[in-house]
């Protein structure tokens, strides 16, 4: 067992390693020009007030005069939800579709490997990126936070990692879907980024107005940066939407697959 | 018990037949040639024997267990080699990486003897590699575990004239020791080096079954012969010739009859070039399959295999006929 996973999951250390080295440039970058932005003593909140909703929501509502408000909308907000969430999206999207396309998976499904293990397998192994960066990041960020003499509560900084995963999973699992609804892995790997971007853009137009329920489809809505940093609030219930949305969304992934002609 | 066994299988796209009402078996140790212009289908049957696809209709048993059920054709697959024509490789990762994955999945206990045989440079990535190279990767890969059955389709492409006899040698000791191969080609000249029994299959239907001998007795070859003085067309009426075409001092036929006539005739020639080479599969076809080869052969098909076929006086039936002798 999990001969898929081991493998597939080497295959992608060294892109999630790039993408450490990149997400951690940017993170220090962000903290690093912190002390210039407090300094400069501008009223950031009332700056943010004077935009409409669409955009506070999408650039974390606010608070930017503290390293806390600040990191939540500059860097988590950005990076860890759009960025990463594309990511998964992308590459959870070539996963099937792309083996499909060039051939691999004749190779694997000929040897005494299930569909289902396949599909189970790669997913499995697509947690690296996830585990590997959101165990890597928080210590980066601790310290350099530490290091422009700011401080910042350890358990808010551990929780907005720990509540990303069920964010991160149903991004991976919306990639994996159209991983085997679409034949090409490259269209799939774009679609996954076009869902996941659509659905972002969707919960921040729609916040704040008469349709801010149908936001309710977006999984931003269940993962708020600035809510766990600066409020500290942990949102635990959206938390368990979106590890069932993830997990329903694999299932049919797998039923999908299952009956798919290769 | 037959390694494969296809009964009635039939595969449609939309409004693509690519498989109609396939029916044949392939015994256990032997090499089975499954020929056929590109197009035909042949990716198509093996795709479907592995469970890739599932058939529209019709059944089919690969070392008896039923390709529409993935549990019991999982067990199979621990004892069957896949040779894809193009096999798909990870380019990122050397050989050995691949091999040591595959060994994982299914068991490599013949993997250090068939590297005598086959050596690509496993220590280099697979961007890196030949297509011969990769071609012989996959041959390693394919024969690894010690399968009984090995499916290739379209097997020697990529690799060089001498590894591809190399390769056709190991295959005949493979079957020696009880291995069963099931070939795809669309070249004749490949399946007739190897394999003991073929199968037609052209725009899906099976057009012929029947033992390679006889097939190459009635396909015959190409002849084309260059002499220092003009040649006569009556010069070539003697058993054997077919389709006879004359230009100049250049004849050009296709001879079916005994090789020894053939050469006896031409010594009484001055001959400048002497050309022998395989018909082309169509050639094949158009000699023997006439103009409507597909509804007269898949009738006759139908027909073997509700047992009602029996016509052995004709060339084409007898090799239809045979096939139902031999399957049962």
């Amino acid at each position: 067992m999990f001969e898929v996973t081991r493998y597939e999951a080497n295959r992608r250390v060294r892109s999630t390693l790039a993408l450490a080295v990149g997400l951690g440039l940017f993170g220090l970058l962000v903290i690093g020009i912190f002390p210039s932005v407090e300094a400069s003593g501008v009223d950031f909140e009332a700056y943010v007030e004077s935009l409409p909703d669409a955009f506070q929501e999408s650039f974390g509502g606010g608070a930017f005069g503290t390293i806390e408000g600040f990191l939540a909308a500059e860097f988590y907000q950005f990076v860890w939800v759009l960025l990463f969430g594309l990511y998964m999206a992308y590459t959870a999207g070539g996963a099937i579709a792309g083996d499909v396309e060039n051939g691999r998976l004749d190779l694997l499904l000929a040897t005494p490997v299930s569909r289902s293990r396949v599909v189970v397998e790669t997913y499995l192994s697509l947690l690296t990126p996830i585990v590997v960066l959101n165990l890597l990041m928080p210590l980066f960020v601790y310290a350099a936070v530490l290091l422009i003499g700011e401080s910042i509560h350890v358990v808010d900084l551990v929780m907005v990692h720990l509540l990303s995963v069920p964010y991160l999973l149903a991004c991976t699992s919306i990639g994996m879907l159209l991983s085997v609804l679409v034949p090409r892995g490259d269209l799939a790997q774009r679609g996954g980024i076009a869902t996941v971007f659509l659905l972002f853009v969707f919960d921040s137009v729609t916040a704040a107005t008469d349709f801010e329920a149908l936001g309710a489809v977006s999984p931003t809505r269940y993962y708020d940066t600035t809510e766990i940093l600066v409020d500290q609030t942990y949102d635990v219930a959206g938390a368990i939407v979106l590890l069932l949305a993830a997990f329903v969304l694999l299932a049919v992934t797998r039923a999908l697959f299952l009956r798919a002609d290769l | 018990m037959a390694a494969i066994e296809v009964d009635g299988l039939t595969k449609v796209y939309g409004e693509t037949v690519a498989n109609d009402d396939l029916t044949f078996s392939v015994r256990e140790g032997e090499i089975f040639g499954f020929l056929g212009p590109n197009g035909a289908g042949k990716s198509t049957l093996i795709r479907m024997l592995l469970g890739f696809q599932s058939p529209t209709a019709g059944s089919a048993t690969v070392l008896g267990r039923d390709v529409r059920d993935e549990q019991a054709l999982l067990e199979a697959k621990a004892d069957v080699g896949y040779l894809p024509a193009t096999p798909g490789f990870d380019e990122g990762v050397t050989g050995r990486t691949f091999l040591d994955y595959q060994a994982e999945l299914k068991g490599d206990e013949r993997r250090g003897e068939l590297l005598d045989l086959f050596d690509p440079p496993l220590d280099r990535k697979i961007r890196a590699y030949s297509t011969g190279n990769r071609q012989m990767l996959a041959i390693v890969q394919t024969f690894m575990h010690d399968p009984d059955l090995v499916i290739m389709d379209e097997p020697t492409s990529g690799l060089d004239p001498l590894k591809q006899e190399h390769f056709n040698d190991f295959l005949r000791r493979e079957r020696d020791r009880g291995l069963t191969v099931f070939f795809s080609s669309h070249i004749l000249g490949e399946v007739r080096r190897v394999c003991d029994r073929v199968g037609i299959i052209r725009e899906g239907h099976l057009a012929a079954l029947e033992d390679v001998e006889d097939l190459l007795a009635r396909g015959g070859k190409r002849v084309r012969v260059t002499t220092a003085d003009p040649v006569d067309a009556a010069d070539f009426e003697f058993p054997g010739v077919r389709d006879a075409e004359f230009v100049g001092r250049q004849a050009q036929f296709t001879f079916t009859g005994d090789y020894d006539d053939l050469v006896a005739h031409l010594t009484g020639y001055d001959l400048v070039d002497l050309e022998i080479e395989e018909p082309p599969l169509e050639d094949v076809f158009m000699h023997f399959y006439g103009d409507a080869p597909v509804d007269t052969a898949s009738e006759r098909n139908g027909d073997t295999a509700t047992g009602s076929g029996d016509d052995p006086d004709a060339g084409r039936d007898a090799a239809v006929t045979g096939m139902e002798a031999d399957d049962v």
